[in-house]
Order: structure tokens, then C-alpha cells, then sequence
């Protein structure tokens, strides 16, 4: 190995890093340590002029290792990557230390930031020593696109990608297309109907000559790699038919929770307490009934029925809140003198137009009545024969400070929306994760909201959290752009921090291959050694600590590299 | 000299490093004595590295993953957490007190129990006074 010349960079970041850590001392404390060629500290390393100092210095001191002092390596490590190449040196020859998010925004005491920052520039210092350079791979990618889903979201990504020209597979589990949105009558907040936006993106996918449709199938098993996937479907019950693709998304929805189990709504016992889709059936149906066959006279509307309670689901399903309020419209609209009741625990109106839905309600003659979701849950009851009325619901009304009783012939519960049953057949098969919430997990919950840490694999709409038709459509569209680029490219880097086996120390014993959760990991019969694919692996490193015979390299997160950032993190003390 | 109780944390980078990351972002302060490492998952954690650490006189060592069940590579905090039970029997014979070897799950939404844990270890760690594990190694020159 040539002898390392490292130049280290010492960001203020303005004075967000500054203020909390004294950075002419850590670049003096540094500066004439083993390797270390030069040590700078500048306003904003991530600016122009700060890339172009290190770009400068590389060529002008031949430096061949580079150390960056600033914020998270996950915000800007790609941006010192990329001005370390542009230079001429191996991106990976380039180590970040976090002394922002990590070190100068948490906490308070000047001393002892710097040493703290001192001792993280030393460790990336002594890890960049070790480090490696790493070549650029690419695979090609086949044109073809598997989706699976076909609601809103999953329909409007293959039209998106059929139109460009681009062969899509979509397979659907029910028998029809068209999702939730095919169940609703009217859509919040414009009160459009959902019908006459939802039938002609079907037809228009139905007879699309890029789009072919599985309907009543599932997906078992995905094989392959971004740019190079296959999958077997049976339709029917008939042959297995073959697919190949090279990007995948995901698009399967989410489903409503059943009530049945939250005793103090008593759904199933009262026929007349219905779930928000149980009313949309009615509304597309034209009439609003009791099972009596009557108008009801009074109608209530319960919020967060099975979201944001512990009990059940912590987090809120974001369209219900908006949803309970067209419903008021609706009711109001075909019901003019009955008493309507808005039973709820918060008023979530976050998106655009949706407070302005809301102050159109209160015009409406509705009476808003909140409930304590943590203390007490309103409980529904069998009125009296002297009530004039079927049920009544006992609650303590938040506002007022007040128990009281409404009369009432029909609830709509506001049901929360959680993962399909067979999620975690879906996650398997395509190799993604799925939160404590059961949502498909994003590659970055901010920067990258649609593709996942596995490559050529995108999430789509409400599986991947609760959402509106809009916000579906957005990721569905976002997907669909990601992946017309990806085809336009032709080919697609793959990860390059995978592992990798010694051949030389590796003794076959296989280990390896049972504890790769991306079947990376195959035998040798021939040389009776394992052998990574490194297409498919996603250098987690979970083969490396497992092998006993320590054969195995994860590139970049080399035993040698963590080991000299551990000595280095202590080196001060 | 007052006692500074020095830490060494292994977080995995899409939850644990996320979440002390946001605990930045979120300017929650917590005790200074905490020096982090990266890896991408926490299965990739290896004896070696906690030993590392100990013999270079860390008076505590942290890892952290992603919660079950939410671990970005599918299973890998599964691994390390049956690997971890082995470990802390080992390092418990080498005479490191049970509390200075932690494993604990944070996801990348939990800036703050983050923050929390770092003092809370930070605090017991300075109840249980310097860890003694640097010297002893020193003697018998065990190298690891
Ligand atoms: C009561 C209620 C009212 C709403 N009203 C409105 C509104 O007025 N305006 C608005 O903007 N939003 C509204 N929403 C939100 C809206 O329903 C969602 O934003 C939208 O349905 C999301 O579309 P999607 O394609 O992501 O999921 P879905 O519509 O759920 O479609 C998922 C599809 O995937 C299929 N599938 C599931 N599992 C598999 C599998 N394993 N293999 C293959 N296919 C599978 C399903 O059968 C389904 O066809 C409402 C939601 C609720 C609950
Ligand atoms: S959107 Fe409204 S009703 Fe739905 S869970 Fe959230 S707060 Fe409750
Ligand atoms: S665990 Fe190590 S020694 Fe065993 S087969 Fe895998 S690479 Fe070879
Ligand atoms: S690093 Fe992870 S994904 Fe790659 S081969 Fe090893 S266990 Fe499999």
C-alpha cells in the first residue's frame, strides 16, 4: 500500500459546529498526527469553494486519503465522495466524522465537545488509513416493471410507465382493480366522485397494450436482482407463467381494522353501527337506511376508531378525520333535518384544502362533541322503547367537562386502516422490511420515500403509511420516474460495500449461508468454498462476524477499519 | 482528576445512528462522554470489536440496533442479539460487570430515548467507578 497522505477538513458549518467545538484546535491537535499531510478548517466544507479547497489540495499536496469533520456522513458523504473522485482520487478513500448531529448540537460544554470532536477525527483519521478503493459496478437492466397492486397507486405508476413505452406486469390479489377508491362514493375535500375518477384509469389500464393483468394472483417468491428479477405467477390455477423484470413496486394497500374487538362500540351486536366502508357501500347504493329500512333521524360520526390508542394502534390513519367529514356533507345533504354528531378526539386537517373542508362543515349544523381517546372511549348502548330512538351513546364530553347521552340510529365508525394480512408474504418475496407499524419501510424516511434498501425495489402508496389519494398518486408518479430513469440508463450502480470471501481461509463449514437474509451467499461444491454474489448482497455484514474462520471481508467495514476507529476514539484518554 | 466515564457505541447506520443523529437535529443534549462508531447493521458487531474497546479502556460499551422485527437487513439484529448473549456471558468471566456491556434497540425516530440512554449509562458508569478491564489485559498480555 502507497503511504497514506491525509488531508483533514474541520467544518464550522457556520457556527452551528463553531460555537460548541473550539475547530482551529482540533485542526492543531491533528495536524501532526502519523499520515496527516495537511489540516484545514473552513466556513462550509459542503460549499463550493469548500469542495474545491479539498479538490485543490488533492492534486496540489498529492494527497491520497481525505478526512471530512462536519455533519452527518448521512447528509453530505456523497457530496465529499463525489469531490474526492472529481479530483482523481477513489471515492472511497474518503472518511467523514459526525462532530455536528452527533457531537456539537448535543451538547453544551465547550471543553468537552472538542475532545470529543478530537477524538472522532482521529478515529476517521486512523480508520481512512485502511481504507480501500472501490470499483463502480453496474448491471443491466431489463425493460419490464412487475407492480403489485392495482389501486389508485399501483395504477396510476403503470400507466405512467406504459405510456413511456415500457412493458408492466401488475398483479392484483382481488378480482377487480380499482382498490379502496373503487368503494367510494364521493372524494374529500372537493367532493368529486370517486367513480368517475377511478373507472377510466382502469379501463385505460385494462386495455392498455403495454399492461398485462393478473387478476386473483399473488406473488410467492421474487429471485434475482435489481435490473434482473423473475418471478413464477399461476393464473387460474393454470401453468406457472414466467416474468422477468427489472425494477418491482409495491402497491399493496392497507386494509380497514375490525371493530368487533373495541366492546364499548358493540359493532356486530347493533346493526346499525356500520364502518366507514359499510357506509360507503350504502352512499354508492344512493340511500342512507337503518336496518329497519327508516331514515335515521340521528346520525354519529366516531373518529380514530382503532388508531391512537395503545390498545389497538398508536398512530393516526390521516384520511378518516377528512373522510368523517364528507360523510357530514353527504348526510346533511340527503338527510336536511337530522341531528348529525361528530364524535371526536382530535381534528387533524392537514393538507391542502382540508381546514378550508372543515370550516365549510361548521356551517353544516353539526355538533361537535370531543372525546378523551386515552381516558375514556364513548360507549354505544340499546336505547329504551322510551328513548324515540335505537341507540344511545354515553360519553364524557371533553369541552364542556360534561357526561352526557346522545340519542342516536346510526354510527359510522371511522375505522383505522392497517397492513394487509399477507404483508409479510409480500416483504419476503421482494426483500424489503416493514416498520413496528407494519408499513414497508423507506430507503430514507425524508430524502428517499419511495425506494427501499433494496435495489430496483419501490413502495407505493398507503403501505407504506396512511395517505391520501393525492400523496399516492405523488409516490406513485416519483416511482415511476425512478424507474423510466433507471431503463433510460440501461444499467444501474449496485452496492459496493459487499462481502467478500477468502478463498484461502475459508474452510466450508457454511455458516455464512444461513445467516445471509439475501440468499448472497452460495456453495462451492467443486472448491468446497461458500461464494458471495455481490450483485445480491447488501453488505450488512452479518456473514462477516458469523464466519468462524474469519474468512470473510466486508468490504469497507473491514475488521482492520473498525478495529483502528475503535483505537482511534480511545487514542486521547 | 474527576472520573469521565468513556463510552463506545457500535450503532447500526439506518436505525440507531439515525436516531442519535435526529437527537441532533432535535438539539436534545445529552452527557458528552459517548464516542460512536458506524457499522451498517448491528449483526455486523464481532466479540472482537467490544473487546477492542474494553482493553482500550472503555469503561462502557454500547450497541445498538433497530428494534425487532425492524431491522433494514430483515433479521440481522436477530443475529447479533443471540450473538450478544454469548458475548455477555463471556465478558462477565473476564470480570466485566454485566452493566457495561449494553444492547439496546433505537429505531431512527428515537432521538430522545437515545439522549436518555446515553445518560442513563453515562450515570450508571459513574457509579461503578473507571473499568479495571484496561490493566488487567495489560498484564497478561492478551491482545485482541
Ligand atoms: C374510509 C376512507 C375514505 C377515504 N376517502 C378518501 C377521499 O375522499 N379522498 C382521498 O384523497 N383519500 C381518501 N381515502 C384514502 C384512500 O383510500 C387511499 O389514499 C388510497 O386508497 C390509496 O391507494 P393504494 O393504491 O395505495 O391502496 P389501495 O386502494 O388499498 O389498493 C391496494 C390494492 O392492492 C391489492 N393487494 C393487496 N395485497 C396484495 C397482494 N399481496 N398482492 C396483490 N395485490 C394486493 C388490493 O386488493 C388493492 O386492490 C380514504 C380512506 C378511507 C379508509
Ligand atoms: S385522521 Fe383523524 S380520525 Fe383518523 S386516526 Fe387520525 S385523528 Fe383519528
Ligand atoms: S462461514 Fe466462513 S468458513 Fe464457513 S463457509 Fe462461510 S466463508 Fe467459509
Ligand atoms: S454482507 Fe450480508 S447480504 Fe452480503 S453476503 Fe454477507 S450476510 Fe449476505
Amino acid at each position: 500500500m502507497e503511504e497514506p497522505r491525509i488531508g483533514v477538513y474541520v467544518c464550522w458549518c457556520g457556527t452551528n459546529i463553531s460555537k460548541m467545538v473550539d475547530v482551529e484546535a482540533v485542526t492543531n491537535e491533528v495536524k501532526a498526527l502519523p499520515n496527516v499531510t495537511i489540516a484545514k478548517n473552513y466556513k462550509y466544507m459542503c460549499s463550493d469553494p469548500g469542495q474545491d479547497l479539498i479538490i485543490k489540495d488533492i492534486k496540489l499536496h498529492n494527497l491520497n486519503r481525505v478526512v471530512v469533520a462536519a455533519c452527518s456522513p448521512r447528509i453530505h458523504e456523497l457530496t465529499f465522495r463525489t469531490a474526492c473522485e472529481k479530483a482523481g482520487i477513489n471515492p472511497y478513500l474518503f472518511e467523514m466524522a459526525n462532530v455536528r448531529e452527533q457531537d456539537s448540537w448535543v451538547h453544551t460544554d465547550r471543553t468537552e465537545a472538542t475532545n470529543k470532536a478530537i477524538d472522532l477525527v482521529v478515529a476517521a483519521i486512523r480508520r481512512v488509513r485502511y481504507h480501500e478503493p472501490l470499483q463502480k459496478r453496474f448491471v443491466n437492466v431489463n425493460p419490464a416493471t412487475l407492480i403489485i397492486g392495482g389501486g389508485i397507486s399501483g395504477l396510476t405508476a403503470a400507466l405512467e410507465i406504459a405510456n413511456a413505452g415500457k412493458q408492466v406486469y401488475l398483479v392484483e390479489k382481488s378480482d377487480q382493480l380499482g382498490g379502496q377508491v373503487k368503494k367510494f362514493d364521493l372524494t374529500f375535500p372537493h367532493l368529486s366522485s370517486a367513480q368517475q375518477m377511478i373507472r377510466p384509469i382502469v379501463q385505460r389500464v385494462d386495455n392498455h397494450p403495454n399492461i398485462s393483468v393478473f387478476l386473483e394472483t399473488e406473488i410467492r417468491e421474487v429471485t434475482g436482482y435489481i435490473g434482473n428479477f423473475k418471478t413464477a405467477i399461476s393464473v387460474n390455477g393454470g401453468d406457472p407463467v414466467e416474468l422477468e423484470f427489472g425494477n418491482i413496486i409495491a402497491a399493496v394497500g392497507l386494509k380497514p381494522f375490525n371493530p368487533e374487538v373495541i366492546s364499548e362500540y358493540n359493532y356486530k351486536e347493533f346493526p346499525d353501527v356500520i364502518t366507514s366502508f359499510e357506509f360507503e357501500e350504502k352512499l354508492l347504493a344512493g340511500r342512507i337506511l337503518t336496518v329497519y329500512g327508516k331514515e335515521p333521524r340521528n346520525v354519529a360520526i366516531i373518529h380514530c376508531v382503532g388508531s391512537r390508542n395503545k390498545k389497538y394502534h398508536e398512530y393516526c390513519s390521516r384520511v378518516c378525520c377528512m373522510a368523517a367529514l364528507k360523510y357530514v356533507h353527504q348526510v346533511r345533504a340527503a338527510l336536511p333535518s337530522a341531528n348529525i354528531f361528530e364524535i371526536y378526539a382530535d381534528m387533524r386537517a392537514y393538507g391542502k384544502g382540508h381546514e378550508e373542508f372543515y370550516a365549510l362543515t361548521t356551517h353544516r349544523q353539526i355538533m361537535f362533541l370531543m372525546y378523551d381517546q386515552q381516558k375514556k372511549l364513548p360507549v354505544i348502548n340499546q336505547a329504551d322503547r322510551s328513548d324515540n330512538c335505537n341507540m344511545i351513546i354515553e360519553m364524557d364530553e371533553l369541552l364542556s367537562g360534561q357526561s352526557i347521552e346522545v340519542p342516536v340510529d346510526m354510527v359510522i365508525l371511522m375505522v383505522n386502516m392497517e397492513a394487509q394480512e399477507n404483508v409479510k408474504q409480500v416483504v419476503r418475496a421482494i426483500g424489503v422490511s416493514l416498520c413496528g407499524n407494519q408499513f414497508f419501510i423507506e430507503k430514507h424516511p425524508k430524502l428517499d420515500p419511495v425506494a427501499t434498501t433494496t435495489g430496483g425495489v419501490y413502495i407505493i402508496g398507503t403501505c407504506q403509511g396512511p395517505k391520501d389519494i393525492p400523496d399516492s398518486v405523488a409516490q406513485a408518479r416519483a416511482a415511476a420516474a425512478r424507474i423510466l430513469g433507471a431503463i433510460a440508463q440501461g444499467s444501474v450502480p449496485i452496492e459496493v460495500t459487499t462481502a467478500s470471501v477468502n478463498e484461502l481461509l475459508c474452510c466450508g463449514c457454511q455458516t455464512c449461508i444461513g445467516v445471509c437474509p439475501y440468499k448472497a451467499i452460495s456453495y462451492d461444491e467443486n472448491n468446497k468454498v461458500s461464494i458471495v454474489n455481490e450483485i445480491l448482497c447488501k453488505g450488512c455484514g452479518t456473514c462477516g462476524s458469523a464466519c468462524p474462520a474469519g474468512a470473510i471481508i466486508s468490504k469497507h467495514f473491514t475488521d482492520l477499519q473498525i478495529l483502528s476507529e475503535i483505537e482511534g476514539v480511545m487514542s486521547m484518554s | 482528576m474527576d472520573f469521565r466515564p468513556k463510552i463506545v457505541a457500535f450503532l447500526c447506520n439506518w436505525c440507531a445512528y439515525t436516531g442519535a443523529d435526529l437527537a441532533g437535529t432535535s438539539r436534545i443534549h445529552y452527557a458528552p462522554n459517548i464516542r460512536i462508531i458506524r457499522i451498517m447493521c448491528s449483526g455486523r458487531i464481532e466479540p472482537t470489536f467490544i473487546l477492542k474497546a474494553f482493553q482500550q479502556g472503555a469503561d462502557g460499551v454500547l450497541v445498538c440496533g433497530c428494534h425487532p422485527g425492524d431491522c433494514h437487513y430483515q433479521e440481522g439484529n436477530y443475529k447479533c442479539l443471540r450473538r450478544f448473549k454469548l458475548l455477555q456471558k463471556f465478558t462477565r468471566q473476564m470480570g466485566i460487570e454485566k452493566d457495561r456491556l449494553r444492547l439496546e434497540w433505537i429505531s431512527a425516530s428515537e432521538g430522545k430515548q437515545f439522549a436518555e440512554l446515553v445518560n442513563d449509562m453515562t450515570k450508571t458508569l459513574l457509579s461503578m467507578g473507571p473499568s479495571k478491564v484496561k490493566s488487567s489485559l495489560e498484564v497478561e498480555h492478551l491482545n485482541v
